[in-house]
């Protein structure tokens, strides 16, 4: 496949993915580290320092499993293309 | 057997994404009859290890991340002096200091206070009915006060600064950070005096934090 081709693909499709990626993280998050007691409209400290660490985690994740996807796919691709290469 | 689930995913979002869009450049959506054998060789086809490093690999463009490009509400950008003062403000160190000036002053209202009911100056046992004079009044009410703002102030300072270490290792909000502060703080305190004070310190200490906690949550 054209290199050029799978970018603009990728182009278009990136917007989508950040900001499904974005909700998701926020909802998840949002659902470990604040617990449903509003008492003040602050965040605090320990909410607050959850939260960093959620979003750190959150995106090393996204992006090793990014990583591990991408190295499946390139493996099924080969095998994919030997199989055909030997019954075409 | 995951392979195809993995790739029924990927192609199913492309699939997705690409018949919402209005121009799709590559037209290659083949019909999901196809997905089953995985992605055909000819040059129409879409390679999904080299879209996904586009999208989430090495090749991936680098991106201002902000919450308006992402589909948040769009948030002004914070300067560097903005974040370092707030990054300072929520620091252990700036409360713990807050804690102390705060101590002082309430040591020494309190120090002050106590020192006008409960005194004991200028008794002289020879002349037991001598009223005492201004200046030892006013003396003994100053070293009282500055005893007990002091005393209040590294009380104080040590209860926030353990409060907030633990709230910042727990990452978590609730009523157990004040009372395990407390039990440090008294354990610390009580520990000069010996173990089995240190002990009774913690714990009432401890008891006395999660009151407190108890009447303000």
């Amino acid at each position: 496949m054209d290199p050029m081709k799978a970018q603009q693909l990728a182009a278009e499709l990136e917007v989508e993915m950040m900001a499904d990626m974005y909700n998701r993280m926020t909802n998840a998050c949002h659902r470990k580290c604040v617990p449903p007691h509003y008492k003040e409209a602050e965040l605090t400290k320990g909410e607050s320092v959850c939260l960093d660490r959620c979003v750190a985690k959150y995106l090393d994740l996204h992006e090793r499993l990014g990583r591990k996807l991408t190295e499946l796919s390139v493996q099924d691709e080969e095998m994919m293309r030997k199989a055909a290469v030997g019954s075409g | 057997m995951c392979r195809v689930v993995i790739f029924g995913y990927v192609y199913l979002n492309v699939c997705l994404s690409l018949t919402n869009m209005a121009a799709s450049s590559t037209g290659a959506a083949d019909s999901p009859a196809s997905a089953s054998a995985g992605p055909s060789l000819d040059d129409q086809s879409l390679q999904y290890s080299m879209i996904l490093d586009h999208l989430i690999g090495d090749k991936r463009p680098v991106k201002e991340l902000s919450p308006g490009v992402m589909g948040g509400l769009p948030v002004p950008v914070k300067t560097e002096e903005q974040k370092m003062i707030e990054r300072g403000m929520e620091s252990c160190a700036f409360k713990a200091a807050l804690a102390c000036v705060g101590g002082f002053v309430l040591g020494g209202a309190f120090g002050v206070f106590t020192a006008g009911i409960d005194t004991n100056v200028g008794f002289d046992p020879k002349d037991p009915l001598k009223t005492p004079t201004a200046r030892e009044v006013l003396r003994d009410m100053g070293q009282r006060g500055m005893s007990y703002a002091k005393n209040f102030a590294i009380v104080g300072a040590m209860f926030s600064c353990t409060e907030c270490i633990i709230e910042s290792h727990r990452g978590v909000s609730d009523w157990k950070n004040a009372v395990y502060s407390g039990c440090v703080t008294g354990g610390a305190i009580g520990f000069r005096a010996g173990l089995k004070a240190g002990v009774l310190g913690c714990g009432g200490f401890a008891a006395f934090s999660a009151a407190i906690e108890y009447y303000l949550r």
